[in-house]
């Protein structure tokens, strides 16, 4: 066999098993370009989730007709108008897209510059045919008919279309939650899937695309420091989900996957998220060009950071800041499907004809469908009702609930929360949760105040290791003494411990360090070593505070409600759950059927 | 099997080999005491964890020779609430023992006696007797320097070891890795080539129970992996910690050149004094000495400070350092004597504490950094 040079359509096939691997990314591509073109609208319409047909039209500045030809060539691009690859600004660049979906499919490229004529040209899998004119408003039209359909092995390993739809929606749900100005027009088979006006703000735009729910239960993150922005929308920690899914990162309106930010937002929500729950955020970094290195692969999701180090510490500290300043509010809504919870089981109490057996668990729901019931069914709540306390509050707090957020105590339900009236609404606090919280927080503040106690190890813990995982421990031997652990290098793969956390009391060394090299690889953070340091003090919060079941007196509830109200995170318990909700006005009117 | 013994008697044996047994098993026969009835007169009382086996020979009426096994516990449980005084009559037959005394009467289920696992001692080269106030004074000086910290398996217990020293002796030392202790006897006629062995925890607490019972002296057997512990009427027998001791002589400091004389118990109380605002988990004393000066001091974030000054002698340049109350307690709780030495270096270099150079004990203390 000799060597020859591939010809021209090959090489484009090559290229495009780099950038066109499956529908999904086509229509990256496609919507890209259309975003470089300037367009202030874009629509997509997709064909058995792309398999069959993609189209992407735009109100961008079209092509002129003699570059319609030419944007169908390898390496041929408006985007780099000089040598400097460094500095892109633009999502594209490479000039491979539109050859190397045209040499795996059927393309259809129409294009009108305003003021000018429409015109069309075909590439029917690398064949280009003639170009003519073609009807259509300004800006650019691309079609892509049968892709692989005549490359079975690719076409073999294509999915559904169901999951290629699903991460076509995937891609478009990114872009488009980059480019809020930017109104897009999803259809899948001829129905509507998203519909999203131009010029939205942006964490409207974030909330419609993840989760309608986020509008009411998110932080705004806005930070800035040499030159970097950072801006976003992320989740109350008392909003969360199962999974990492929900959390975007974008670097310059560009969409990318990056370890980073699960190790950082892992970090920033240590203390107030449970370790296998995730919040949804959706974070935008603007980043000086030459900061940022986008050439690393053709599909361009992933980024090099020239610092990665501090665009970590930017992500963590514009995380911390916002949810600082969140301070005590929390998902607090009572949501949609409680409310209906409340109707659904109280509208059946009237017809039953035995009360149901869980009503006492359900006190809530139970009391207010008691109310219209008489005789023995009265009896039978009657059985609960010492459980539910409310005194004649004091004269001197009975007024102005105004003044305080958290509002005035009521009363207490089941020994357990506390009812409050507060200017707008009821809030129900769960008082072993907050106080929980307020333990916590107070007893942390005494720790950042001092250094960590440290026990010195009368024999000191050989802890082997790999030696990637001993570089990075040592890379942290200040932090973590700082921590109260104190660690040296042991020759090439074994650390030396020579002082451990004196609250950790005698516990296993060897296995501490195991797992903070685990996280260090992972996160890029000491997480475990805070996370046990943590777990010692909050089981001592947990002890010391007041337990659900204990009987609270008018003046200690309200003096936890004013505590709650200075104290910062204190809307969530040390796993993520809220510790109060609250109950608006119109919430209790819909009740009752008022509004 | 029929026997007849004493409450009293009965009781007292009982009472020490049921703390053998652990109190959930997944083997059931381990849940009970073997009951071997011979025609000499003697019941012997046998329990096991398979690790730690005791044998306690009681003295009884025998009729029928013959031998049952039946839950411990349940028998101990029995035995304390029989009335004081009474005669308790066994009688075994068809897997069950009948337990009888006064107008008491009890059926309870039993087990074959040949499914009891019985530890195979094997050969025990090494032999001597050591007075049983000798093998007190071990145990009382160093088990609480004993680690629990599992993984650390091989600190879980006291290590035996002779040496020359240049007299030959017997040392014995335990350490939990932030202290150590450690307790210099005369080497008994016998031990001298003893393997170097780790006694676990468990067999040292059964161990000093039944101690208290014996004036004369303990008879010890041993090989590199199994020990035995003769003492009179009842002999325990423990497999040893198998794993190396840490060579725990490099960290006994010795040019440790500032020496604090003063009284343990105006030290013990001071520090206990200043410790009850130091919070739960991080019972951090400072102790400041300067010449004849000593300044205890507990900062607690929470509830506030102490301060409380204790006399004693000093001469060198004066330091500051850090202990965990607890420990630095548990080991002025072991010195008798009315004057302690505290050797310092610096804070942050292991402390040694002794009566005096004489004293068979020694305690190395690591500071805590605050």
């Amino acid at each position: 066999m000799s060597i020859r040079r591939l010809p021209e359509t090959l090489v484009n096939r090559i290229a495009a098993g780099e950038v066109v691997e499956r529908p999904a990314s086509a229509l990256k591509e496609l919507i890209e370009n259309a975003l470089d073109a300037g367009a202030r609208s874009i629509a997509v319409t997709l064909r058995q989730g792309g398999l069959e047909g993609i189209a992407v039209t735009d109100d961008g500045h079209g092509i002129a007709r003699d570059e319609i030809a030419l944007a169908l060539e390898r390496h041929a691009t408006s985007k780099l108008p000089d040598e400097a690859i460094e500095q892109v600004r633009t999502l594209g660049f490479r000039g491979e897209a539109l050859p190397s979906i045209g040499s795996v499919a059927r393309l259809t490229l129409a294009s009108r510059q305003a003021g000018g004529d429409g015109w069309r040209l075909v590439c029917d899998n690398g064949v280009i045919g003639p170009i003519e004119p073609a009807a259509m408003p300004p800006g650019t039209r691309v079609e892509v008919d049968g892709l692989f359909e005549r490359i079975p092995a690719r076409r073999k390993f294509l999915r559904s279309p169901r999951s290629e739809y699903a991460a076509c929606l995937d891609i478009v749900r990114r872009l488009a939650m980059a480019r809020q100005d930017v109104a897009f027009v999803f259809e899948h088979d001829g129905r509507r899937v998203l519909s999203l006006p131009g010029g939205q703000e942006r964490e409207d735009r974030v909330a419609q695309l993840i989760d309608r729910e986020l509008a009411d239960n998110h932080v705004i993150i806005a930070l800035e420091r040499e030159g970097v922005s950072l801006a976003g929308v992320a989740s109350l920690p008392t909003f969360h989900r199962g999974s990492a899914d929900h959390q975007y990162l974008f670097v310059n309106g560009r969409p990318v996957r990056d370890r980073l930010l699960v190790g950082a937002v892992r970090g920033a929500y240590a203390d107030f998220i449970a370790r296998d729950r995730h919040p949804v955020m959706a974070l935008f970094l603007s980043v000086p060009v030459e900061e940022v290195d986008v050439n690393v692969h053709p599909a361009k999701t992933e980024v090099r950071f020239r610092d990665p180090a501090f665009m970590r510490g930017m992500i963590v500290s514009g995380l911390r800041r916002a949810l600082d300043e969140a301070g005590m509010r929390v998902a607090n809504r009572a949501d949609a499907s409680s409310t209906e919870l409340w109707q659904r089981e109280a509208i059946p109490a009237f017809e039953a004809a035995s009360p149901q057996p869980d009503w006492p668990a359900r006190s809530a729901g139970g009391a207010y469908g008691g109310v219209p019931l008489f005789g023995d069914r009265q009896a039978r709540f009657s059985g609960f009702a010492p459980s539910g306390r409310a005194e004649p509050a004091p004269v001197h707090v009975a007024a102005e609930p105004r003044e305080f957020p958290l509002g005035i105590a009521r009363g207490q339900v089941a020994r357990t929360y506390i009812v409050a009236e507060a200017d707008d609404g009821l809030i129900l606090v769960d008082q072993h949760a907050a106080h929980e919280r307020l333990v916590l927080e107070r007893m942390r503040r005494a720790l950042a105040d001092g250094a960590v106690a440290r026990q010195a190890l009368l024999l000191p813990e050989v802890v082997e290791l790999d030696e990637p995982a001993c570089d990075r421990i040592e890379g942290r031997i200040v932090e973590l003494a700082e921590l109260g652990l104190e660690i040296e290098r042991f020759g090439p793969s074994a650390m030396l411990v020579r002082a451990a956390p004196a609250m950790l009391g005698l516990s296993d060394v060897t296995g501490l360090v195991r797992d903070l090299a685990d996280d260090l690889a992972a996160l890029g953070d000491a997480t475990s070593l805070k996370g046990r340091l943590d777990l010692v003090a909050a089981t001592m919060a947990c002890h010391g505070s007041v337990r659900a079941g204990r009987v609270l007196s008018v003046t200690e509830m309200n003096a936890l409600l004013r505590e709650m109200e200075v104290t910062p995170h204190s809307g969530q318990c040390n796993h993520g759950r809220p510790t109060w909700i609250k109950l608006a006005h119109g919430d209790i009117e819909k009740l009752f059927g008022r509004h | 099997m029929k026997a007849t013994i004493e409450r009293a008697t009965l009781l007292k044996s009982l009472g020490h080999v049921q703390s053998v047994v652990e109190r959930r098993n997944t083997i059931p026969i381990l849940s009970n005491v073997l009951i071997d009835a011979s025609g000499d007169g003697t019941i012997k009382l046998m329990a096991t964890d398979l690790d730690l086996q005791i044998v306690e020979n009681v003295q009884a009426q025998v009729e029928v020779p013959g031998a049952t096994t039946v839950s411990a516990h349940t028998l101990f449980d029995i035995a304390r609430k029989l009335p004081e005084g009474s005669q308790v009559r066994l009688e075994a037959a068809d897997g069950k023992m009948l337990v009888q005394a006064g107008r008491a009467r009890f059926n309870l289920q039993t087990l074959p006696r040949d499914d009891f696992p019985i530890i195979a001692e094997g050969p025990l080269p090494t032999s001597f007797e050591l007075p049983a106030a000798a093998l007190v004074q071990i145990i009382d000086k160093t088990r609480f320097a004993i680690s629990t910290e599992e993984t650390r398996y091989y600190l879980n217990g006291i290590f035996l070891h002779v040496a020359e020293d240049p007299a030959p002796v017997l040392k014995a030392a335990a350490t939990d890795g932030h202290r150590l202790a450690r307790v210099t006897v005369a080497r008994p006629d016998g031990a001298e080539g003893m393997p170097d062995i780790i006694i676990p925890r468990k067999c040292i607490a059964e161990l000093r129970k039944l101690l208290d019972e014996v004036d004369g002296s303990v008879r010890i057997d041993l090989s590199p992996t199994k020990v035995r512990f003769d003492l009179g009427n009842a002999v325990l027998t423990s497999k040893l910690i198998d794993g190396t001791f840490p060579d725990y002589s490099r960290v006994i400091p010795t040019g440790n050149d500032k020496l604090l004389k003063i009284d343990p118990r105006s030290f013990e109380e001071g520090v206990d004094r200043v410790a009850t605002i130091a919070t739960e988990k991080t019972r951090a004393v400072k102790v400041a000495v300067e010449k004849d000066k000593i300044t205890l001091s507990v900062t607690s974030p929470e509830n506030g400070t102490a301060a409380e000054e204790v006399p004693g002698d000093y001469a060198a340049t004066p330091i500051e350092i850090g202990f965990n109350a607890r420990y630095l307690l548990d080991i002025l709780g072991q010195i008798e004597g009315d004057s302690v030495e505290v050797h310092l270096a610096d804070a942050a270099a292991p402390t040694l504490i002794r009566e005096d150079e004489k004293a068979p004990a020694l305690y190395v203390l690591m500071p805590m950094r605050v």
